[in-house]
């Protein structure tokens, strides 16, 4: 029972993340608060709904789709909005996001209107068992794609050109520049990478429940919380943050009150910021 | 403790007078854009003691709005008590939430403290969804409808809530004049070197955020009356909070007429948008916290000062990009 219970928090725990992946990504990177980025795993979902829905896709598959088209998006908003806010600080910016959030929320609401939609795959509700622990397809799916994403972010910012230049221009923005770093642009990557990663995202989301254009407030709350839990614009800090979160809500939902799983990860979030205001890996 | 002109009191009184004899010359429609102008209004100068004042961007200021709320509802519904106990209870039980919270949470600086006020909102949303014997979960609460007719009630809303509109804006006043007004901006300004100087940063941000609060609740408290019904989706929603930051951005945080006309301006638009474009109006909205953002970061007297000149207002975008 507990082991289950275990499996199934580190399961969802995976997904979540990817959830912060990428918003911790550009918060640490430029010092930007992000909050398109839920509503960018939401359009993921949608061009996960929409690839069904017409060549019946499946939404797996759909997710290079869904990463290369958000890549775009995410790139074109860095460059023609939000750098333009990044030197005033960063409650500047998150209004900022949080106004273009509002547009593109609006935007999909007119294109597909407030209907909850789902992506329901033919094998959507079977599972198998290992040991008395059972675990669907789709989450296993899930989890596995979740870890093949957060490594390849890894090896991307440590071992290639471009991800030493962003490494670098978290660093000091500056020094990077006289380096001959092209800022403007490494930013404009930086976004679009977070904004493939929440595609990819929303794929995924897509298989587990209904969404509505609505969702973005739902998911940046919990990226919130796995950035504070697991340490900032690290990508270790994303997977304890997300796998310590996803495994709090189970077990809390568990242990005591099925109605309280969604409590319990922002009581987390407030005790860890008092006690712990670097993260539980952080350092002081 | 008064230093202004002769001539800007005459003004304060004569806007005051007019405000007050307001309910008698127009009717219904208007008189709730007025109300509702006033409610933001009041909403944007409670953040500023905090945000604008202390420079402690508290996204979740809403929180005290849903308090106030419940608080009034609660006591209305379940013990019947009259609502304007109902709503100064609110107001009370806000302030000693943001004193409990404050004493932890204000230690934290920067987009640390932001993040900990949205989560405090989620959380007190979420055990109000939680906890139905008390609050009815989502299904909302119904308010005891008025014995009042629908005028009279209307002129009662607006005349309470100008009230405590003119309440938080002299509070206001007096804080910006005397000494708390100073430590908060010698906190806003650097807050380890105030601490230096021996002022009591605790202390002080804690009174701000109390301040806050007690404002944020009177409006929630009076927000369930007037509407006579309430849900945690509502009265909680970030969204409040978010509008008036962008107005306390608009008109000038840190100063005192500043959120007012922030509010003023800005709930007028919003209104006009909504009356206009019923389907989209939301969508024009984001759009215009993305232009105020863009081009008027430092509020909108700015665009007078530089007196409309585009060339200015695109220098604001070359200052703060890379």
């Amino acid at each position: 029972m507990i082991i289950q219970v275990l499996v199934n928090g580190i399961i969802l725990g995976s997904l979540y993340a990817v959830v912060a992946l990428g918003f911790s990504l550009v918060w640490g990177v430029m010092d930007v608060i992000n909050i398109v980025h839920g509503t960018m795993i939401v359009m993921g979902a949608y061009i996960a709904f929409l690839l069904f829905q017409t060549i019946n896709l499946d939404p797996f598959l759909s997710i290079p789709v869904a990463a290369f088209v958000l890549f775009f998006f995410g790139f074109y908003l860095q460059r023609y909005l939000v750098n333009f806010v990044v030197r005033a600080g960063v409650f500047i910016s998150l209004i900022l996001t949080f106004g273009m959030d509002q547009v593109v929320i609006n935007l999909l609401l007119v294109i597909f209107t407030g209907d909850y939609r789902s992506v329901t795959t033919s094998y959507a509700g079977s599972n198998f068992e290992i040991g008395g622990v059972v675990i669907p397809y789709v989450r296993l799916a899930i989890f596995l794609i979740s870890i093949l994403l957060t490594v390849a972010l890894y090896l991307y910012t440590t071992r290639t050109k471009i991800g030493n230049a962003i490494r670098a221009t978290a660093l000091n923005r500056d020094a990077a520049r006289i380096c001959g770093v092209n800022v403007p642009r490494i930013y404009g990557i930086t976004m679009g990478i977070s904004a493939a990663l929440a595609g990819a995202c929303g794929c995924m989301y897509a298989t587990l429940q209904t969404f509505t254009p609505f969702d973005g407030g739902y998911l940046i709350g919990k990226a919130f919380v796995i950035c504070v839990l697991g340490g900032l614009g690290t990508v270790m800090g994303a997977i304890v943050g997300g796998i310590a979160l996803g495994v709090a809500e189970t077990l809390g939902a568990t242990l005591f009150d099925p109605r309280a799983q969604e409590i319990f990860g922002f009581i987390i979030l407030v005790l860890v910021l008092i006690f712990r205001p670097k993260g539980i890996m952080g350092t002081k | 403790m008064v230093q202004e002109s002769k001539k800007t009191i005459i003004a304060f009184f004569l806007i005051c007078l007019g405000l007050t004899l307001f309910p008698f010359l127009i009717g219904g429609y208007w008189l709730r854009v007025a109300t509702g102008i006033m409610m933001f209004a009041t909403i944007t100068l409670a953040l500023n003691f905090i945000a604008g004042f202390a420079g402690y961007a508290a996204f979740g200021n809403v929180v005290f709005m849903g308090i106030g709320a419940y608080t009034t509802a609660i006591l209305m519904v379940k013990a019947g008590i009259p609502w304007w106990i109902g709503i100064v209870a609110g107001g009370l039980l806000s302030s000693l939430y943001a004193v409990l919270l404050g004493l932890p949470i204000l230690r934290l600086r920067g987009h640390y403290f932001a993040i900990a006020t949205l989560g405090v909102n989620e959380a007190t949303k979420q055990f109000t969804l939680i906890y139905r014997d008390l609050t009815e979960g989502g299904m909302g609460i119904t308010l005891p409808l008025t014995s009042l007719s629908i005028s009279a009630f209307n002129n009662l809303v607006y005349f309470i809530m100008f009230a405590i509109l003119l309440a938080c804006f002299l509070t206001s006043y007096v804080v910006s004049k005397n000494r708390v007004g100073y430590a908060l901006r010698a906190i806003r300004a650097n807050e380890d070197a105030a601490q230096m100087s021996g002022i009591r940063t605790t202390y002080y941000k804690v009174l701000a955020w109390a301040l806050s609060a007690f404002f944020t609740g009177l409006v929630g408290g009076l927000y369930a009356y007037w509407f006579t019904f309430i849900e945690p989706a509502n009265v909680f929603d970030i969204m409040i909070a978010v509008k008036a930051f962008v107005m306390m951005l608009l008109g000038g945080g840190g100063t005192v007429l500043g959120p007012v006309l922030g509010a003023a301006v800005l709930e007028l638009i919003s209104e006009l948008v909504w009356g206009e474009f019923l389907r989209v109006h939301m969508l024009i909205f984001g759009a215009i916290i993305v232009l105020v953002i863009l081009f008027l970061p430092s509020g909108m007297m700015e665009l007078f000062r530089k007196r409309y000149s585009l060339s200015a207002l695109l220098s604001n975008l070359k200052e703060r990009s890379i």
